[in-house]
């Protein structure tokens, strides 16, 4: 696969030397009613899930201050970091077998700077019109009309931008009771600073930065060319049935002419939100959001030629080969998607919703009683990952007739609780000596399954 | 060729592209180190470890640990990107 790369608009001086902005011009068809309909879900997604409710609580919490991650049904604590990390290996190979699959329909449909982007565009429809106003409005000197135009452009687009920050926000701490705090000025200086950063952030990428992100600063975009290979669903211009190019009227044959299909129109280049001609080939700039096909069967249909100049295909069905789905890079992908989606879900049924943690205070190696008895001082974290109280049993076992002192024997921890227990434990001088290796144990008194073992130390004096 | 009042080539200058990439990939890099490091160690417990009298909350404690990353990262990026530009092209100074 080629990815023609054009050197002379990406680097050193410009050929073109415009620093003009991309007027992309609207176009609708089955391809741009797909992308607003995954803008409008994705969006409505975003906007909605800080508001839902599962058991009389936020049912997506990033709970950060309280260090708590609430999702539905299930509680996270950092203890369960790897879930995350391994979620997010998961997202990452989930977007290479797409793109393998499907080229880059992550960037041309559900990427978030295009999604917000798009959102920009529409505003900035609504207020400025079409592209060919939007054009001379740029070019008009200053009125009541393009301040009015501009102006409620620029309150849109502040207001969105405010309102996916404190979303943005929403998620990370209790939304319901961040907007009135927002609102009343009383919210943490935090809360408030991040709502303005991601605000900044959404204003500046959806607004003005747009398909320079996807061209300059996106790593994707500049690597996805390595899980690309002759069978990966892209768009491309059929040269073939397209060259020689040329304009000619509605009835003229052209075969007649010499000509090909493409009627040399632009409406392709016009529609482009990066800006690239789809005709030069497959470009790494292309983010695959198919608006050209839209442009091109238009066209095609007005000239009652068959549909499809520009399409969805593959370099081999370009060329007449035939193209093959199911191929090794794919089943690579599928298989490694698998194996980590079984490991994740299997551990997170089986994990023991209960956490151990000893610590021996470091203030003192032992301490010598009356009655050549030893003692040893811990700290014990008890942490309930349920959501319900529950009574624990807590032993101690590796040194003969140890036992522990001022606790008792059964404790109590809420539910997404932690409990820290000081205890002391003791055992005779002449079974504790030098280092010995001892073991707390904890277990659920209605669940035995429910139990776990923290190996820790004890000391004696040397023999 | 394509005519060119179709198509408004947007252009940044390689200053620009420079920043913005270094500005972007820092934050990435200090966003991934932020969760990592938070993950394994609670701001809170961290601020007694200082003797310090101020009491830091956890949400200030996050921002100054995703600042810290971020300038570190940033720094990084920015020498690597400049030494990467700026180094001498031998090929081209031996073909005069």
């Amino acid at each position: 696969m080629s990815v023609k790369a054009d050197k002379d608009r990406v680097h050193g001086a410009p050929m073109f030397a415009s620093a003009e902005k991309i007027y992309p011009r609207e176009m609708k068809g089955r391809f741009d009613r797909l992308s607003k309909l995954a803008t409008i879900t994705l969006l409505g997604l975003f906007y909605l899930v800080p508001w839902l409710i599962w058991d009389d609580r936020q049912a997506f919490l990033f709970d950060l201050p309280a260090r708590k991650f609430y999702l539905l049904g299930l509680t996270l604590w950092p203890q369960d970091f790897p879930y995350l990390a391994m979620l997010l290996v998961i997202a990452a190979l989930t977007l290479f077998f797409f793109t393998a699959l499907l080229g880059r329909v992550w960037c041309g449909f559900a990427c978030p700077q295009t999604v917000w982007t798009e959102a920009f565009i529409w505003m900035e429809q609504w207020t400025e019109g079409t592209r060919k106003q939007r054009m001379k409005l740029d070019k008009a000197p200053w009125s009541w009309n393009k301040l009015r135009r501009k102006g409620s452009k620029q309150l849109l687009w502040l207001s969105f931008s405010l309102w996916t920050g404190f979303t943005f926000v929403g998620y990370f701490t209790p939304v319901r009771e961040l907007g009135p705090q927002l609102l009343t000025l009383t919210a943490g200086n935090w809360a408030t600073f991040w709502t303005v950063f991601y605000a900044f952030a959404t204003y500046g990428n959806a607004g003005y930065m747009r398909e320079q992100v996807c061209k300059y600063m996106c790593p994707y975009a500049r690597f996805q060319s390595a899980m690309f290979d002759n069978d990966t669903l892209i768009i491309s211009y059929d040269e073939i049935r397209g060259e020689p190019r040329g304009g000619r009227s509605r009835s003229a044959d052209p075969q007649a002419l010499g000509l090909g299909a493409c009627i040399d129109c632009t409406l392709c280049v016009q529609v482009c939100p990066t800006g690239i001609d789809i005709r030069e080939g497959l470009q790494y700039e292309c983010i695959a959001c198919a608006a050209c096909i839209d442009a091109c069967d238009s066209v095609m249909d007005k000239m009652k030629y068959p549909r499809g100049l520009v399409r969805y295909s593959t370099e081999s069905s370009i060329k007449g080969d035939t193209s093959h789905v199911l191929r090794p890079r794919i089943y690579v992908y599928a298989a490694l998607l698998l194996l980590l989606f079984t490991g994740l879900v299997t551990s997170m049924a089986t994990r023991t919703p209960i956490i151990l943690d000893v610590i021996r205070d470091r203030n003192s190696l032992y301490r010598e009683l009356p009655g050549d008895m030893v003692e040893n001082i811990y700290t014990l974290k008890v942490i309930n990952q349920r959501n319900d109280e529950r009574s624990f049993r807590l032993s101690i076992d590796g040194v003969p007739g140890i036992e522990l002192d001022g606790v008792p024997d059964v404790v109590v921890v809420e539910g997404g609780g932690v409990l820290s227990l000081p205890l002391r434990a003791r055992a005779h001088r002449d079974n504790a000596y030098g280092i010995m290796n001892i073991t707390f144990s904890i277990s659920d008194v209605d669940d035995a399954s429910v139990a776990v073992t923290e190996n820790s130390r004890f000391l004696g004096p040397t023999p | 060729m394509i005519q060119e009042e179709y198509r408004g080539t947007r252009q940044w200058s390689r200053n620009r592209q420079a920043i913005a990439i270094v500005v972007w990939i820092s934050f990435l890099s200090a966003a991934i180190a932020t969760m990592v490091f938070f993950a394994l160690f609670d701001p809170v417990e961290l601020s007694g470890i200082f003797d310090a009298d101020v009491d830091i909350s956890r949400d200030a404690g996050y921002a100054a640990g995703f600042f810290f990353f971020w300038v570190l990262t940033a720094i990084c990026s920015a020498v690597t990107a400049w030494l990467v530009r700026t180094a001498p092209k031998r090929d081209a100074k031996r073909r005069g």
